[in-house]
């Protein structure tokens, strides 16, 4: 019979212990498996399992297996198979009234009509994954961590409200993960690449093109363990130390194959190119201007980073050139996404026109630039689709052995806004009382994931997290102590409609009941951090599959409410809620009162946030696109912004042509993809669900707001 | 016009001892840890980020605002005299400061 170990049924002492004895090998060699006939069947085994797995006694366990050995009997079946048995067992639970038991004995597992099915067809819960067997290992695999989470790692009133679409609970597939991590090049410049369990180590590089192999192979591993985004701070001006032997052709070279290694890696997990993001900065951060710089071999040069603005310029210009000129076929890279940072000190910085022209060009014409406003003081990594780590006063500290500086989010849970609308009935006091609880419940997710992800950290170097555990400058890579927790939103814009019978773009008034929103999650947040000791911050969903899942949720459970908000095209079930606090994709509003007014709530979400430009067809000046760069800069709250033209990629003769058609203008093929951004980076349309898609035709394009 | 202020700012206690608020039609509010409203208004006029480095911060009618205590000071006693409010009398010696911290957006 199958095992399913029954981590929340033991203490945690006595888990741990079990946990490294046993191997799991032999679970997998010698379960009884569907090949076992009645010749092998003995009942003891259902005995064994019940009293091994449930607390119930040994009296009735011995009463359910003679039980089931009579149905056996009696149905004269020809052969057994181990999860048939568990579910007779199950059924016996149950009808016995011992729900529990019955919880804690389920067998986690796949249908075979929906493994059929998954690997014939495309899974797009997430464009970024391929079609393919890796991809559909990944699925599959993820399908039993979901089960196990919603099981045995959150509590019941959380799943429920999961499953419900009350909250989302991102990356259930990747449980045993933190969700997404930053961090800086330097610490694989000064331990190497010196990781658990590697079958060889390496010393620190001693060339630029070693130092990318290392920092694409350490990548590959810390996306094998955390779900989402792999972030790298200010990768220019880290590289810089090892461009002063290379002429400028050679740091050209070493920004392609950076571009090309991250954007091919369609090798790694599940087939699924690293979500990879490098922040780049063209003046040398404040924060690292005195930092002694540790060059080829983990040496110190002798010289700090502020010295080294030029080469840390050199590498960033390359970038972008390698950026302007796309893919063999013209197309856009879609990884590793280039965030840049606008600084108060950027423009004080030699030759920043120049620069900001140059991703201005890149911007417009394959559009993948991220504009990352650092206002005032403030100095930020960034990464994902719009997740920010803001430095903090120790951070800063850190600053100064840049390799310690690595940041993690833990987890993201999303609140499904518009129900709370529906569920208020434009009473104010329950809105908020409801916004409240269901906070509460997102911060309760987060504590249950927190102790099971220390769980299997306790485990050590012998755990499954050995790699967040191995700790070269004396402290584990994952610090757990700072992890964040994100709290997100989905369907500010839908909320509104249903509260007060306007959308976010139709009044002043709509905005502020908004930010009155979105204050409220913000001090909810400070409350439960302040008390729970936990880092709650709210960042803007991506909500690539969300705003679709609580959409078709809504539709389903509140359909008299939900049919006269939901957005997109019910009909062909393309629908979805307006991404976290954006504002209706479709609303004709020019790019700076977007952006603006967009803007207006990033200040109360910590942890990132985004303003789209969808340009379509459109083709700005790079003067124009500067000039609005710096007036967001100047006169907007705006935390990031980002230009998305859109392409469209002709399988049959391998061209790309602006804008999205059905047929290719070169050969006129019909065989041919859209490529544009889907939630915050680029992927291929034909990879969307069917949300994202409701959503591409809604989009408001700004087609001739830019007078090119 | 409006006066956003903490209770536990030292500034903004001496620009509320000093001035008849209410009287002169200054509405303030008070960002702490319960008034969503009153952060949400500060948002509105895109001062979050400006409140994190220090308040008081004084809203004037045309939208703009004030930050420096020196121009609110002076902006509150031009709007009391044109209101006809008495301004309490300044404590005599050392000009009220914010060596805490405490006079910002937590």
């Amino acid at each position: 019979m199958g095992v399913v170990m029954p981590l929340n049924a033991e203490t945690a002492q006595a888990r741990t212990q079990r946990v490294v004895n046993e191997d799991s090998t032999d679970i997998a060699l010698f379960v009884r498996s569907s090949q076992d006939d009645m010749t092998g069947w003995n009942r003891q085994r259902i005995v064994d399992a019940l009293l091994r797995e449930t607390f119930i006694d040994r009296g009735t366990a011995e009463k359910i297996s003679r039980d089931i050995e009579v149905t056996i009997q009696a149905g004269k079946v020809k052969t057994i198979t181990g999860p048939l048995i568990r579910e007779m067992v199950n059924a016996k639970l149950l009808e016995m009234g011992l729900e529990e038991a019955r919880r804690m004995h389920t067998r986690l597992g796949v249908p075979l009509y929906d493994v059929d099915q998954l690997l014939v067809q495309h899974n797009k819960e997430n464009a970024n994954v391929p079609h393919g067997p890796e991809a559909t290992n990944l699925t599959l695999a993820e399908g039993i961590k979901k089960e196990y989470a919603l099981l045995h790692v959150f509590s019941p009133d959380v799943a429920d409200a999961h499953l419900s679409g009350d909250l989302h609970l991102h990356d259930l597939g990747f449980i045993d993960r933190p969700y997404c991590s930053g961090q800086s090049l330097e610490y694989i410049k000064k331990f190497g690449l010196n990781l658990p369990h590697a079958l060889s180590m390496a010393k620190p590089a001693k060339h630029a093109e070693v130092l990318l192999a290392h920092m694409v192979k350490f990548a590959a591993s810390l996306q094998s363990h955390f779900a989402g985004a792999i972030g790298w701070d200010a990768i220019n001006l880290f590289y810089a130390p090892y461009l002063e032997e290379l002429d400028d052709n050679g740091v050209k070279q070493l920004a392609q194959m950076m571009i090309y290694e991250f954007s091919q890696q369609a090798v790694a997990r599940g087939g699924q190119a690293i979500f990879s993001d490098v922040n780049i900065y063209w003046e040398v951060p404040k924060h690292f201007v005195d930092v002694p710089a540790i060059g080829p071999g983990g040496v110190y040069t002798g010289k700090t980073y502020g010295e080294y603005e030029k080469q840390a310029q050199r590498f960033a210009w390359a970038l972008f050139e390698v950026y302007k000129e796309g893919d063999a076929a013209g197309r856009p890279f879609f990884f590793p996404k280039p965030l840049v940072h606008i600084t108060e000190k950027f423009f004080k910085t030699d030759g920043h026109m120049d620069f900001l022209h140059h991703i201005c060009e890149v911007a417009s014409v394959k559009g993948n630039t991220y504009f990352v406003f650092d206002r005032g003081d403030t100095a930020k990594i960034s990464e994902c689709c719009r997740l920010s780590f803001k430095l903090e006063a120790s951070d800063l500290e850190d600053a100064k052995q840049p390799w310690k500086m690595r940041y993690s989010a833990l987890q993201n849970v999303t609140i499904n806004l518009p129900r709370l609308a529906f569920e208020a009935q434009g009473d104010d006091t329950k809105l908020f009382a409801l916004l409240t609880e269901k906070i509460q419940l997102a911060a309760k997710a987060h504590g249950q994931k927190k102790k099971f992800i220390e769980r299997l950290m306790s485990l050590g170097k012998g755990g499954p997290l050995s790699l967040l555990a191995m700790d070269l400058d004396g402290e584990p890579y994952l610090k757990l102590h700072k992890c964040s927790f994100l709290i997100g939103m989905v369907g500010l814009n839908e909320l509104i409609r249903v509260h007060l019978g306007q959308e976010l773009h139709d009044s002043d008034e709509s905005i502020k009941f908004g930010l009155k929103v979105i204050a409220h999650m913000n001090i909810v947040c400070n409350k439960l951090a302040e008390s729970l000791g936990m880092k709650f911050v709210l960042e803007q969903t991506p909500a690539e599959s969300t705003a679709f899942r609580f959409a078709k949720l809504d539709l389903a459970h509140f359909t008299t409410d939900a049919e006269k908000v939901v957005q997109g095209n019910r009909e062909k079930g393309e629908v979805y809620y307006s991404n976290s606090t954006l504002f209706n994709v479709g609303a004709t509003m020019s790019p700076i009162a977007r952006v603006e007014k967009e803007g207006l709530f990033h200040p109360l979400i910590e942890a990132g946030s985004i303003t789209h430009i969808w340009l379509g067809e459109a083709q700005p000046d790079k003067e124009a696109l500067a000039s609005f760069v710096i007036n967001v800069f100047k006169y907007t709250q705006n935390d990031q912004i980002a230009f998305s033209p859109e392409f469209t990629a002709c399988l049959a003769c391998g061209k790309t042509s602006r804008g999205l058609r059905e047929t290719c203008p070169y050969c006129e093929s019909k065989e041919v993809d859209g490529i544009t951004r889907i939630t915050g980076y680029f992927t291929k349309i034909s990879s969307w669900n069917k949300g994202k898609l409701g959503e591409l035709h809604d989009r408001y394009r700004n087609i001739d707001r830019f007078n090119n | 016009m409006t006066l956003f202020t903490t209770d536990d700012c030292v500034l903004c206690a001496q620009l509320k001892k000093q001035f008849d608020l209410s009287a002169m039609d200054v509405q303030v509010e008070v960002l702490g840890k319960n008034d969503a409203g009153a952060l949400a208004h500060l948002a509105w006029h895109g001062l979050v980020e400006r409140a994190r480095k220090g308040l008081p911060i004084l809203v004037l009618d045309d939208s703009s605002a004030l930050h420096e205590f020196g121009h609110i000071k002076s902006q509150l006693l031009d709007r009391a005299a044109r209101y006809g409010c008495g301004v309490a009398a300044r404590h005599a010696g050392k000009q009220a400061d914010c060596e805490s911290g405490s006079c910002a957006l937590q």
